[in-house]
């Protein structure tokens, strides 16, 4: 029970996706079968995630792997997987690392790890470590989708803009009514005003071969 | 009463394996320093007694025995190993029972740790005077070989990077050999080097298989005039193991035998004196055996060897070495050496053809090191 002077909790906090998920996720640990090895995989086990180990590191992970820790050692530092990269959708990357120079910095960058952990490892700061990082991973996954978004976006509306031009040259007419003219068509052929624009582009194109 | 109790330290060097040379070495370095400080009365009366294993060039056994040290034989302080895979191997055992390291050798550096203490150079003691001066006299296309493991790849990352602030340079290739390499796997290397005959090449190779290297070189044909080995491991030691074909090939270090000083001259004397011709002085010798120094120093002065007491007496405290007066930076626990440039005579001895004037202050975790670096400059000796 708090004391009276303590200052009360107003509301409490709904637990973290990230948290939640922590008993469903599927680990794989890269790491060689030492005491290091071990003590990361039964900590793993301990929070209550679903566990493999491989070493030598595996080409191609298990299907639907959430999470892989990565022991980056010298003797590894030239492969190069499919999977490193830090690129795919649904699998996070954390290094286990036991040097620090830039050699080694330099493989923890390039495999797209989300964190590191120090080695010899610890129990204390590993379901920190892996919580944050599918966290980073998840909000630069989102990051990037959203960004693909914007991208496709201020591309149509540099198309649209281009079609206008074209209209009002060719046809004489004025910003608004070239305007009009795209979204008529869009509404009448049940596309978006981008692919009109699109076309109008193309056609224009098509149509202008061959001028000087 | 004044407690006479001998103190005990561990030393702990490889005395078999492929880098058993150094390691040999390391250990009469210490034990020549030992007999020294026991000679003088001791620390204050008590005597130091090393407790002596071989970790076989095997980073495993060399967990296993300074686990050994630290819990069976009860002892606090650690003298010991050479390969940065061994120091890796030990650093969390001295960490976890809050034991003492002294490390005598040079490695890549981005490493401190509360309970090491580092007496070899560091890259920017070693690294940057090498490349200056091999770009400035031969030229700056170099050939990188080196053993297979984590120093050869980040010293040849740190050459690769100096070397390339240079006009016309090139890093023409990098190859790595295993640690047992023989004469047989240098053969592609020595028939790549033919063709892509560069400035320079930068060698990286530690251990036994040195030897094999410089001699595939010069069996080649090849002429160190025109496209010497330059290196920061190939000591007086590995060139005791070539039979003179290192004659021409450069080192840079902060330690050679041929240092004109009286400290140095009487040091090696005594050696001889003891050991005789069973091991070969070198710069890992020379640092086991004043880093054995500057401990007994601090042991005297804190009159406790539990690291708590200790360590504070340690840092920034100076010693006489051989290479000169050396002091142990208090805020990276790494040491201000004398880097120096040599090339081997015909004696396998190393003229020494640059030198800095003053000590170069340890920076461990420097990322680019630069050419022109005021810290790096040597001066020329007169020849």
């Amino acid at each position: 029970m708090p004391g009276p002077q303590q200052a009360t909790r107003t509301s409490v906090r709904p637990t973290p996706e990230q948290l939640k998920d922590l008993r469903m996720l599927r680990v794989v640990v890269c790491h060689p079968d030492d005491v290091d090895g071990q003590q990361l995989t039964q900590q793993l086990k301990r929070i209550g995630c679903h566990v493999q180990a491989f070493w030598p590191p595996l080409p191609v992970l298990p299907e639907r792997t959430d999470v892989v820790f990565l022991a980056v050692r010298p003797d590894i530092i030239d492969l190069s997987f499919g999977w490193f990269g830090g690129n795919e959708e649904n699998l996070t990357v954390i290094a286990v690392v036991n040097y620090e120079n830039p050699t080694i910095v330099e493989m923890v960058l390039r495999i797209g790890a989300r964190a590191t952990l120090p080695s010899p490892v610890r129990s204390f700061g590993l379901l920190s470590a892996l919580v944050v990082a599918r966290q980073v991973h998840s909000e630069l996954r989102q990051c990037k989708k959203q960004l693909r978004k914007l991208e496709g976006k201020v591309l149509g509306v540099r198309r649209i803009e281009e079609a206008k031009n074209i209209l009002m040259r060719t046809r004489n007419i004025s910003d608004t009514a070239a305007y009009d003219l795209i979204r008529d068509q869009a509404m009448s052929k049940r596309v978006t005003t981008e692919e009109i624009a699109q076309t109008i582009i193309h056609a224009n194109e098509i149509l202008s071969l061959g001028k000087t | 009463m004044a407690n006479k109790d001998p103190i005990r330290v561990g030393v702990l060097f490889s005395e078999t394996g492929v880098t058993s040379t150094i390691g040999r070495s390391q250990r009469r370095g210490t034990l020549l320093a030992i007999e020294e400080i026991n000679e003088a009365g001791g620390i204050d009366g008590r005597e130091l007694v090393p407790l002596l294993y071989d970790a076989q060039s095997s980073p495993p056994v060399y967990a296993r025995l300074a686990e050994q040290l630290i819990v069976e034989d009860k002892i606090n302080i650690i003298l010991g190993c050479y390969m940065s895979s061994s120091r890796k191997a030990v650093l969390p055992i001295v960490e976890k029972w809050n034991k003492l390291l002294l490390y005598p050798t040079l490695y890549e550096g981005f490493e401190f740790s509360n309970n090491i203490i580092y007496t070899g150079a560091a890259p920017n003691q070693n690294s940057v005077q090498l490349a200056e001066f091999m770009t400035a006299n031969f030229g700056a296309r170099v050939y990188l070989v080196g053993s297979d493991y984590i120093y050869p790849y980040e010293s040849n990352r740190i050459m690769g990077e100096l070397v390339l602030q240079r006009q016309n340079s090139e890093k023409v290739a990098e190859r790595y050999v295993p640690l047992d390499a023989t004469e047989q796997d240098f053969q592609p290397i020595i028939e790549e080097i033919r063709q892509l005959k560069p400035d320079f090449i930068f060698s990286t190779v530690v251990g036994d298989s040195t030897a094999c290297f410089y001699r595939a070189y010069a069996d080649a044909g090849f002429d160190p005039r025109t496209m010497p080995i330059a290196s920061l491991t190939t000591s007086e030691a590995e060139i005791s193991q070539m039979g003179g074909t290192a004659t021409g090939h450069f080192t840079a270090a902060p330690y050679f035998q041929s240092i004109d000083s009286e400290v140095n001259r009487r040091c090696l004397a005594r050696f001889r004196a003891r050991f005789g011709e069973d091991s070969v002085p070198n710069l890992c010798w020379e640092a086991a055996y004043f880093q054995t120094h500057i401990l007994a120093n601090a042991l005297a002065r804190s009159g406790s060897e539990e690291i708590a007491q200790l360590m504070p007496c340690l840092l920034g405290s100076e010693f006489d070495a051989p290479q000169g007066r050396v002091r142990i930076d208090p805020s990276n626990h790494h040491t201000c050496l004398y880097p120096r440039i040599g090339v081997v005579d015909s004696r396998g001895q190393f003229k020494i053809v640059r030198q800095a004037t003053r000590s170069v202050h340890p920076d461990p975790y420097m990322v680019t090191h630069s050419l022109g670096d005021w810290a790096a400059k040597l001066s020329s000796v007169e020849l």
